[in-house]
C-alpha cells in the first residue's frame, strides 16, 4: 500500500474523516508498536489486543494528538502504554505469570544448529521471564530505551516525565534486570559487586 | 544523572531480545481486525470535529448567553411591571377603602328644627294639632337632622316662657 508523505498528514486526514489514514499509520507503526506491546505483555494475543485497542482509540479520537507535544509514534506509544497499564490493573488479581507457548518472540534464523536454536530459545525465554517480572514502569523504560532505542527526550514525552526521571528509572531497571538475570545464571556478577549492591538496594 | 551503559552481558541479551522481537510480525488476525476497523471507520468517523467544535461551542455559548440575558431582561421587566401594577392597585385600594384623613367621625352638616308638641291623652308627646281646642301645655322639641342620616332630639322645652326653667332662648311660636 502506498504510504503518505508524513505522519502529520495521516493524522490530519484521519481527523478529517479519512479512515484509510488509519491503515497508513498501522503500516508505518504497527510493527514497532507490536514490539513494544510484546515486551510489555505476557502473551502474544494480549499484545496484539493492545495494538488493536490503540488504533481503535486513535480512530475514535484522532483529534487528541497535539503535534507540538511529540511525534505520532510517541503519541501512539503513550496510548498503548496506558492501555497496557489498564490491562494489568484489570488482570492483576488472576493472571498467572506462566507464559503461553506463543509468548516467545519469533526466533531468528541465525542459529546454526538445532541445539543452538534450542539453547537460544531457552535464553530468550528466561530473559523474557525476567523482563516480565520487572515492575511496569521499569519494564516500559527498558522496552523504549534499550529495545526500541528511542532517545531519552522521546521516552520522557511518552512517559510524561522529566528526562532525569527516565535516566534514573532506566538505571534502576537495568540493575534490577541484571540481578534477576544473575540469579538465573544468565549473567556473571562475580566481578560486579557494586552493581549487585545497587540493584538490591 | 549518570546513566551508565548496561552490563555487557545484559547489553548482549537486550540486543538479542530486541532482534527476536523484531522478527515478530503482526498476525493476519490483527491485520484483519485493523482492516475491519478501517472499513467500519469510513462510516463512523465524523469529518473534522476539531475544526468545527470551537466555532460551534462559541456559537452555542453566545446563543445561550443571549438567551440568558434576554430572559433576565424580560423577567426584570415583568417584575417591574408587576410591582408598578401592585403599587397602583394598592393606592387605588387605599383610596377606595380607607377614609381620607380629613373625614371626621361626626357629620359635617346638620340642620335644626323646632317642632311644637303637646301631650296627648295617652300621655305621649305628639305634634300639636292646629284644630285642638284644649289648651294643654305646649313644648318645643329641638330636633337636629344630619346629612349622615342620623336624627336626634336636642332638648324639649316648654313653649310658655313662664314655664321655662332656663337655657332656652328661642321665642315661642305662635300657637294656633
Amino acid at each position: 500500500m502506498k504510504l503518505v508523505s508524513s505522519d502529520s498528514e495521516c493524522m490530519a486526514r484521519l481527523a478529517a474523516g479519512d479512515a484509510n489514514a488509519l491503515r497508513d499509520l498501522y503500516q508505518r507503526h504497527g510493527r514497532a508498536l507490536l514490539r513494544f506491546s510484546s515486551a510489555m505483555c505476557r502473551s502474544r494475543q494480549a499484545a496484539e489486543d493492545m495494538v488493536h485497542d490503540t488504533f481503535e482509540a486513535l480512530m475514535r479520537e484522532p483529534v487528541t494528538f497535539d503535534p507540538a507535544q511529540g511525534t505520532v509514534f510517541g503519541y501512539l506509544c503513550g496510548v498503548l502504554r496506558h492501555r497496557v497499564s489498564r490491562h494489568f490493573r484489570q488482570q492483576k488479581r488472576w493472571v498467572a505469570l506462566d507464559l503461553d507457548s506463543d509468548t516467545s518472540p519469533a526466533h531468528s534464523n541465525d542459529a546454526h544448529t538445532p541445539a543452538d536454536e534450542i539453547a537460544r530459545s531457552e535464553i530468550t525465554m528466561a530473559f523474557r521471564r525476567a523482563m516480565l517480572e520487572l515492575p511496569l514502569q521499569h519494564r516500559e523504560v527498558i522496552a523504549l530505551c534499550d529495545l526500541e532505542e528511542l532517545p531519552y527526550a522521546a521516552v520522557a514525552g511518552i512517559l510524561d516525565c522529566p528526562v532525569g526521571t527516565v535516566r534514573s528509572r532506566l538505571h534502576r531497571a537495568r540493575a534490577l534486570l541484571t540481578i534477576r538475570l544473575a540469579s538465573l545464571e544468565l549473567i556473571d556478577l562475580e566481578n560486579e559487586p557494586a552493581l549487585a549492591q545497587r540493584g538490591l538496594s | 544523572m549518570d546513566t551508565q551503559d548496561p552490563h555487557p552481558h545484559l547489553a548482549h541479551l537486550l540486543k538479542q531480545y530486541a532482534r527476536d522481537l523484531a522478527q515478530g510480525a503482526p498476525s493476519p488476525d490483527l491485520d484483519a481486525r485493523i482492516g475491519r476497523l478501517v472499513a467500519g471507520g469510513r462510516q463512523t468517523v465524523a469529518p473534522a470535529p476539531l475544526n468545527r467544535s470551537p466555532v460551534v461551542r462559541y456559537a452555542a455559548a453566545a446563543a445561550f448567553a443571549g438567551l440568558a440575558i434576554g430572559a433576565g431582561v424580560l423577567l426584570g421587566m415583568r417584575l417591574e411591571h408587576t410591582r408598578a401594577t401592585l403599587a397602583t392597585a394598592q393606592a387605588r385600594a387605599h383610596d377606595t377603602f380607607w377614609p381620607p384623613a380629613d373625614l371626621a367621625m361626626w357629620p359635617s352638616d346638620s340642620v335644626s328644627f323646632k317642632i311644637p308638641a303637646e301631650y296627648s291623652a295617652q300621655g305621649t308627646l305628639v305634634a300639636v294639632d292646629p284644630d285642638s281646642k284644649h289648651g294643654s301645655t305646649r313644648y318645643w322639641i329641638d330636633v337636629v337632622v344630619s346629612n349622615d342620616g342620623t336624627f336626634r332630639i336636642e332638648q324639649v322645652v316648654p313653649a310658655d316662657p313662664a314655664q321655662k326653667k332656663g337655657g332656652h332662648d328661642g321665642a315661642a311660636p305662635p300657637i294656633r
